[in-house]
C-alpha cells in the first residue's frame, strides 16, 4: 500500500487512459458478448436466449453470401497486396537513378494517405460508363464502354484492383526499408561467387525479406475481415450481392434494421474468426521457417 | 563496385524494360489524380462531356464555388478541422502520458497495465461497432462531435510507439532529476516530451492523417447533417444518388472539387509524412 502511495502521481496520470480503454474497449467487448446472447429489445427486459442469435446468423443465407464475398474479395486483395508491392520494391531496387527511385516511391505511396471516400469516389467517377476516363480510353482503342460498378461481372475485380492501387505503395515502403538494411557484404560475397543480378535478387534479397513478408502477410490477413470502408463507399444496389462483406452485414443488421442481437453475434463471429486466422497464419508462417 | 560491372547488352535491356514498367505504373497512379484535378477546374458543362481530360476544359472555378458556397461544404470542413485538431492533440497527449508511465521502473501493476493495453490492440474495432454504438448512445454522445473526438482518443499502438521512444531516453537522467526534487509531471513535460520530439511528430502525423480520414465512427454516430464531417459529406455528394434529386444537378466538376478539397490538407503535410511513417512503422513494430 505504501508503494502504491509513493507512485500516486503516476497512477493519477494513468487514470484517464485506463478509463478510456475501460469504457471504449473492454466494456463494449463485455457488453457485446452479453448482447449476443440476449433478445435485445429497445424497451422492456432483455432475456438471455442462449445461442439463438448465433444460430439466426448462421442460418441466414445472406450471411453466407457476404461471407463468400468477404473470402473472395479478401483473398484477391491479399494476393495482390502481397505480390504487387514485392515486385515493385524489387524492381525499384534495381533502378540506378536516385531521383527516379525517390519520385516513383513518393507517387506510389500517395493514395495510401487518402480515405476510401476520396479514393473510392474518385474511382467511381473515373470508371463511370459515360464520361469516365477509363471507358474513354477503352473506346479510343475501339472497345465497348463497360459498366464496371454496375455489373456484377466486374464489381469484385474492381474492389480488388482498387485496393491494390491504394495500398501498393505503403507495403512497398516496408519492403524497401528492409532492403536498405540488408548487409552489403552479402552482395559482395555473391559477386565474388560470380552471381548475376538476377541471382542476387533470387538468393540474397528475397530470402532476406522473409521477416518483412511475414509482417505483410499478418497485416493483410487481419485486414480481410475488417473490410468495410471501401465496400461501404463503392457498393451499390446493382452489385451489393457480389461485394457486400461481413462488416456491411453487421452494419445493416444492427444500425439500419435494429436487430442488435444478431448483428452483435455476427461481430463476435468475426472476432472468433480473427483469432482463429491469427493462430493459423502464425502456425503456417512458422512452419515455413522450419 | 560499379566500375567492375561490365555494361552488357542484356543488362541494359533489363534496365530499360524495368524503367518502362515503373513509368507505366507511375502513370496509372498519376493519371487518376490529374484527371480529377482537371475535371474539378473545368466548367460545369465541359466536365459532363466525354473525353480524356488531363487539362481543364473551359477553365473555371464553378465547381469549387458550388460545392463550397451553395452546398455549404465549409460546414463539414470546419467540423473536420475541429475533430482532427482536438482529437489529434488529445490523442498525442494521452498516448505519450501513458507511454511515460509505462517506462517507470518498479511501478506496481505496470505489467498488468501494459498487457491490458496490448490486448485492446487485438480487438478489431469494426467487430464491436454495435456495442460501441450502444455505449455512445448511453453516454448521450450520438450526433455530437465529441463522439468522434473520443473515438480512438488513445490507442494501444500510439502508447507502445511513445513508450519505445521514451525507452531510448537515458533513465538515469530522470533519476537525477528526481533526486533534485522534480516530480513526475515536471520530468514528463520538461525532459521526456522534448527529447522524444521525433516520436511526437510521428504520432501526430499518423493521427492527423487517420483523423482527417475518419469514416466509420462518423457513419455510425452522426445523423444530423449539421454535424457531418468532410468524409460523410463527400460520400453523400459523390456516391448517394438521391442527393441529385435536389433542385440542381450535381455536375462532375462539383464532385471532383469536393474530392480536391478533402485531398488538400494531406497533400500539404505529405512531404513530412512519408519519412515519419517509415520510422513509426519500425519503432511501433518492436513490442519488446
Amino acid at each position: 500500500m505504501k508503494a502504491v502511495f509513493k507512485y500516486k502521481t503516476l497512477y493519477f496520470m494513468m487514470l484517464p487512459i485506463l478509463a478510456y480503454f475501460l469504457i471504449f474497449s473492454f466494456y463494449p467487448l463485455a457488453r457485446g458478448l452479453a448482447i449476443s446472447f440476449q433478445d435485445y429489445r429497445l424497451i422492456g427486459d432483455r432475456p438471455f436466449i442462449g445461442f439463438d442469435n448465433y444460430l439466426r446468423v448462421l442460418k441466414d443465407p445472406v450471411f453466407w453470401e457476404v461471407f463468400q464475398n468477404t473470402i473472395v474479395i479478401g483473398a484477391g486483395g491479399f494476393i495482390i497486396n502481397f505480390f504487387l508491392p514485392l515486385i515493385l520494391a524489387l524492381s525499384l531496387n534495381e533502378v540506378a537513378s536516385a531521383w527516379f527511385k525517390k519520385m516513383t516511391q513518393m507517387i506510389v505511396y500517395l493514395p495510401h494517405l487518402f480515405s476510401w471516400v476520396v479514393v473510392g469516389g474518385m474511382w467511381i467517377l473515373l470508371l463511370s460508363p459515360d464520361t469516365g476516363i477509363v471507358n474513354q480510353i477503352i473506346q479510343l482503342f475501339g472497345g465497348q464502354s463497360v459498366g464496371f460498378l454496375s455489373s456484377d461481372r466486374y464489381a469484385r475485380t474492381v474492389m480488388i484492383l482498387t485496393s491494390g492501387w491504394k495500398e501498393m505503395g505503403y507495403t512497398c515502403i516496408m519492403y524497401l526499408a528492409a532492403i536498405v538494411n540488408i548487409n552489403p557484404s552479402l552482395y559482395e560475397a555473391a559477386s565474388m561467387d560470380g552471381a548475376s543480378r538476377w541471382q542476387k535478387v533470387r538468393y540474397v534479397t528475397v530470402p532476406m525479406l522473409r521477416s518483412t513478408m511475414k509482417v505483410v502477410i499478418m497485416l493483410n490477413v487481419l485486414g480481410i475481415l475488417r473490410l468495410f470502408d471501401q465496400i461501404f463507399v463503392m457498393s451499390n444496389g446493382a452489385i451489393a450481392k457480389k461485394v457486400d462483406v461481413i462488416m456491411m452485414y453487421t452494419y445493416q443488421k444492427g444500425i439500419l434494421e435494429f436487430s442488435v442481437g444478431p448483428a452483435t453475434a455476427a461481430g463476435f463471429l468475426v472476432i472468433l474468426a480473427t483469432f482463429t486466422l491469427t493462430y493459423v497464419t502464425r502456425a503456417v508462417i512458422r512452419y515455413d521457417e522450419g | 563496385m560499379k566500375s567492375m560491372n561490365k555494361i552488357s547488352l542484356p543488362g541494359r535491356l533489363f534496365d530499360t524494360i524495368n524503367v518502362l514498367f515503373l513509368l507505366l505504373l507511375v502513370l496509372t497512379m498519376v493519371i487518376p489524380f490529374i484527371n480529377t484535378l482537371a475535371l474539378a477546374f473545368s466548367s460545369n458543362f465541359a466536365s459532363m462531356q466525354p473525353g480524356i481530360v488531363l487539362w481543364p476544359k473551359e477553365f473555371s472555378l464553378e465547381g469549387f464555388s458550388t460545392v463550397w458556397n451553395r452546398m455549404k461544404l465549409y460546414l463539414p470542413f470546419t467540423n473536420n478541422v475541429i475533430v482532427t485538431v482536438v482529437g489529434t492533440l488529445g490523442h498525442v497527449f494521452l498516448s505519450s502520458m501513458a507511454g511515460y508511465v509505462l517506462i517507470q521502473k518498479g511501478l506496481p501493476g505496470k505489467k498488468w497495465m501494459l498487457t491490458a493495453i496490448l490486448l485492446t490492440m487485438m480487438i478489431p474495432s469494426e467487430a464491436i461497432m454495435i456495442p460501441l454504438y450502444i455505449v455512445n448512445q448511453d453516454l448521450g454522445l450520438l450526433n455530437t462531435l465529441s463522439s468522434l473526438i473520443l473515438s480512438g482518443f488513445v490507442s494501444g499502438f500510439s502508447v507502445i510507439l511513445m513508450r519505445n521512444f521514451f525507452l531510448s531516453v537515458p533513465y538515469e537522467m530522470s533519476e537525477s532529476a528526481r533526486i533534485d526534487g522534480a516530480g513526475d509531471p515536471r520530468i514528463f513535460f520538461t525532459m521526456y516530451l522534448p527529447l522524444a520530439s521525433a516520436g511526437l511528430a510521428t504520432v501526430t502525423l499518423f493521427e492527423f492523417v487517420s483523423r482527417w480520414n475518419q469514416f466509420t465512427p462518423a457513419v455510425l454516430y452522426i445523423n444530423d447533417s449539421s454535424k457531418y464531417t468532410l468524409q460523410i459529406a463527400l460520400k453523400s455528394l459523390i456516391v448517394d444518388t438521391d442527393s441529385t434529386s435536389s433542385n440542381f444537378m450535381i455536375t462532375t466538376n462539383v464532385r471532383m472539387a469536393g474530392i480536391v478539397i478533402a485531398l488538400l490538407p494531406l497533400i500539404i503535410i505529405y512531404p513530412y509524412v512519408q519519412k515519419y511513417f517509415v520510422k513509426g512503422m519500425f519503432v511501433g513494430a518492436n513490442k519488446e
